[in-house]
């Protein structure tokens, strides 16, 4: 099964095309082959074809909508629908007087309203088209509009319009009606450009609409230039394709979703809209070069008030760019200068943490200086009166106080190492640690306290691989354990310690024959503070500590304590190492 | 030259310097003192001990800072320097050995290290 998810993604694009194909290609289809038929038809059914052609086609358009739109949004293609319905309308009565009447009809007649009431239909509706798709209403959108509007007009009554001002017509009004047909037709050409520049992503339905315009335009220019137009030319194709391409773009299922809408303040300048900007920006000087080559009289007031418009509009336009720059520039020294304040805020909170830091290390270091420097003559002057006192009773009393000063000196390291630990995770200074050697270290110098407590010490080790870590914390962890076990190991009891190495973790095992841990206390064990109640009850000096010490030192070496016991039977403590890698 | 016999004891608490004294006179050593870090210098440029056994948390100078300038002393190139100190974190620690200092024994101290440390290094 080969199913990437570019693969899955093209699946309802195909799928949408197989569907799409009946309706759109089976139109397009027939309607080329009736646009062929036509030309080959005698003259008087050539005219009924020809608005059978058309009327099929607006009726298309309206079922198109109907389908592929919800109610809501199917006002431009039912503008799209009427306006094609005006030139259908001016077909059929041109096909009545010539099938009927065996003429044309008068001119002007009731067709030419129809025909001209359908160009604003069809550009209003280009326009709601682009208007779903947003970009549009931006001052930038509506210059560059205007710019082409002036080049289009300009040209219009250059070449389509003007002309008919010196030709003869039966009455001013039957002048004005033929002024009129390429005035209208300036409408469609905006809506064809700004259809040409309008957003990216275009469906087919979009591109089917964009060629049934053109088509239309080109027919109408042509038509313009060349006023010796009968039924039956060639030129009757370029109408008649329109027509069906229109109606395609309707069938279109695509016509839905008919571009990515574009939600951009300023239109982009892709080479389409640069390109027809230029284009209608050199509409004047062009215009007075073909006036002036072709010998045609120059319309120099036109001319120049054209290209005054297209000018002022070009430099509104530019001047829009200039303040957009000037306004991101703006916004960049502005973002930049508050990135900058954020950095220097950051910076100086970093320091403010680093000197909190310092403080509070320093804290407790001092702590630590004062609490040891009254202990260090008490514990030293008692040394040296015990050794010499020679009244036994005496000296015994004297190691009964520097038993304490040593108890007092154990509770201030451990308080000191618990308050560091509140501020944070224990910080290790790493280095690779042979565990064998540090264990057999450790066992020895707790020989003395088995022997005093006369409690067995067995020491049973293996070479296991180095660990990385902190000699120093792993030898109180170690001596924390074992001096837990001698405690808790009542006379003639044993207490054991294994090395053994179990593929990457290591293992360190301290047990005891002691007076167990019951379930309940079980769990509380390595909190601070905690001391357990068979402890507590059998009067075994603690401070809480010992075990919660252990577990960090544990943890901060990426390890696991756990414990096993009996309660009457004794206690081991587990802890696993991961080796160095 | 330095006195081969004569040990520098410097600590700004007279009970400890009393016993550090008492102790290294107790095996055998002559022991000079001074009560800060500033006297420390002075005695020690003075007598030219053997060795000195210095406080680092001393007022005037501290233990880094008497060390600091010894160690900088040619004429005293050949003494050792054994730090004092109820400062146990490992950074003191690491400080002073970076400082120069030969040993770094924590406060409380047990007499029988501190004589075997001094005897270590001036073996």
């Amino acid at each position: 099964m080969t199913s990437s998810p570019l693969a899955s993604r093209a699946v309802p694009a195909v799928a949408a095309r197989v569907r799409s194909a009946p309706a759109t290609w089976a139109f397009l289809g027939v309607g080329l082959l009736a646009i062929g038929l036509y030309f080959l038809l005698p003259p008087d059914v050539q005219s009924v074809f020809y608005v059978v052609i058309g009327f099929s086609s607006v009726m298309a358009i309206y079922v198109g909508a109907a389908r592929n739109l919800p109610k809501s949004e199917r006002l431009p293609w039912q503008l799209f629908a009427f306006g094609l319905l005006g030139q259908v309308a001016g077909d059929a009565i041109f096909a009545v007087y010539e099938v009927s009447l065996n003429r044309e009809p008068p001119s002007p007649s009731i067709a030419d309203a129809f025909y001209l009431a359908g160009y604003p239909l069809l550009a209003l509706g280009v326009l709601l088209v682009l208007r779903r798709l947003g970009g549009q209403t931006s001052r930038a959108a509506i210059l560059d509009t205007l710019v082409i509007f002036s080049g289009v007009a300009l040209v219009q009554w250059v070449f389509f319009i003007d002309p008919y001002n010196h030709m003869h017509f039966g009455s001013e009004f039957a002048r004005l009606v033929r002024m009129a047909y390429p005035a209208v037709d300036v409408l469609l050409l905006v809506a064809f450009a700004q259809l040409l520049v309008g957003p990216g992503g275009r469906t087919r339905a979009y591109r089917l609409l964009l060629g049934s315009i053109a088509l239309w335009v080109v027919a109408d220019e042509i038509f313009g230039l060349n006023s010796s137009y009968e039924g039956g030319a060639w030129i009757d194709a370029l109408w008649l394709g329109s027509y069906v391409m229109w109606a395609a773009a309707a069938l279109e299922p695509s016509m839905a979703r008919i571009a990515v809408p574009d939600r951009r303040r300023l239109p982009r300048l892709t080479s389409t809209r640069l390109g027809l900007l230029a284009l209608a920006s050199l509409t004047a000087p062009a215009t007075l070069l073909i006036e002036r080559v072709s010998h045609h009289r120059v319309h120099a007031f036109v001319i120049a008030f054209g290209g005054a418009v297209l000018g002022g509009v070009v430099l509104l336009r530019l001047a829009g760019l200039v303040h957009a720059v000037e306004r991101a520039g703006l916004a960049e020294r502005l973002a930049r200068r508050e990135a900058e304040q954020a950095q220097q805020l950051l910076a100086f909170q970093n320091e403010q943490l680093l000197e909190i830091d310092r403080l509070k290390d320093e804290f407790v270091s001092s702590i630590s200086h004062e609490l040891r420097t009254p202990l260090t003559s008490i514990a030293g002057y008692v040394e040296l009166l015990q050794e010499d006192e020679e009244d036994a009773e005496k000296r015994g009393h004297l190691t009964i106080v520097g038993r304490n000063a040593e108890r007092l000196l154990a509770l201030v390291s451990d308080l000191l190492f618990a308050a560091r630990l509140q501020y944070g995770r224990l910080e290790l200074e790493r280095s690779p640690v042979d565990l064998r050697s540090l264990v057999e270290q450790c066992v020895d110098s707790a020989k003395p306290r088995a022997q005093a407590a006369s409690v067995h010490l067995d020491l049973e080790v293996e070479d296991v691989p180095q660990i990385l870590g902190e000699q120093a914390k792993l030898a109180q962890l170690l001596d924390n354990l074992v001096s837990n076990a001698i405690k808790f190991t009542p006379r003639d009891g044993r207490v054991g310690v294994r090395l053994t190495a179990h593929h990457e973790l290591i293992r360190i095992e301290v047990s005891d024959t002691g007076i167990g841990i019951p379930d309940h206390d079980r769990e509380r064990l390595f909190e601070r503070f905690f001391r357990a109640q068979s402890a507590l009850e059998r009067q075994i000096q603690g401070t809480g500590l010992g075990l919660y010490i252990s577990k960090a030192i544990v943890d901060a070496h990426d390890g696991r304590i756990g414990v096993d016991s009996l309660p009457g039977e004794g206690t081991t403590f587990v802890v696993e190492l991961p080796a160095a890698a | 030259m330095t006195d081969a016999r004569l040990v520098l004891c410097a600590d700004d608490d007279e009970d400890i310097l009393s016993l550090v004294s008492l102790r290294l006179r107790r095996a055998g050593f002559e022991v000079t003192t001074a009560a800060d870090g500033a006297e420390a210098v002075e005695v020690a440029r003075a007598r030219r001990p053997v060795l000195a056994v210095l406080d680092v948390m001393m007022p005037k100078r501290t233990g880094y800072e008497v060390l600091a300038e010894l160690r900088g002393d040619e004429a005293l190139c050949g003494m050792k320097v054994i730090l004092l100190s109820a400062r146990v974190q490992e950074g003191d620690v690491a400080r002073g050995m970076d400082a120069g200092a030969d040993a770094y024994l924590a406060k409380p101290f047990k007499a029988q290290d501190l004589v075997a440390k001094v005897e270590e290094l001036l073996a």
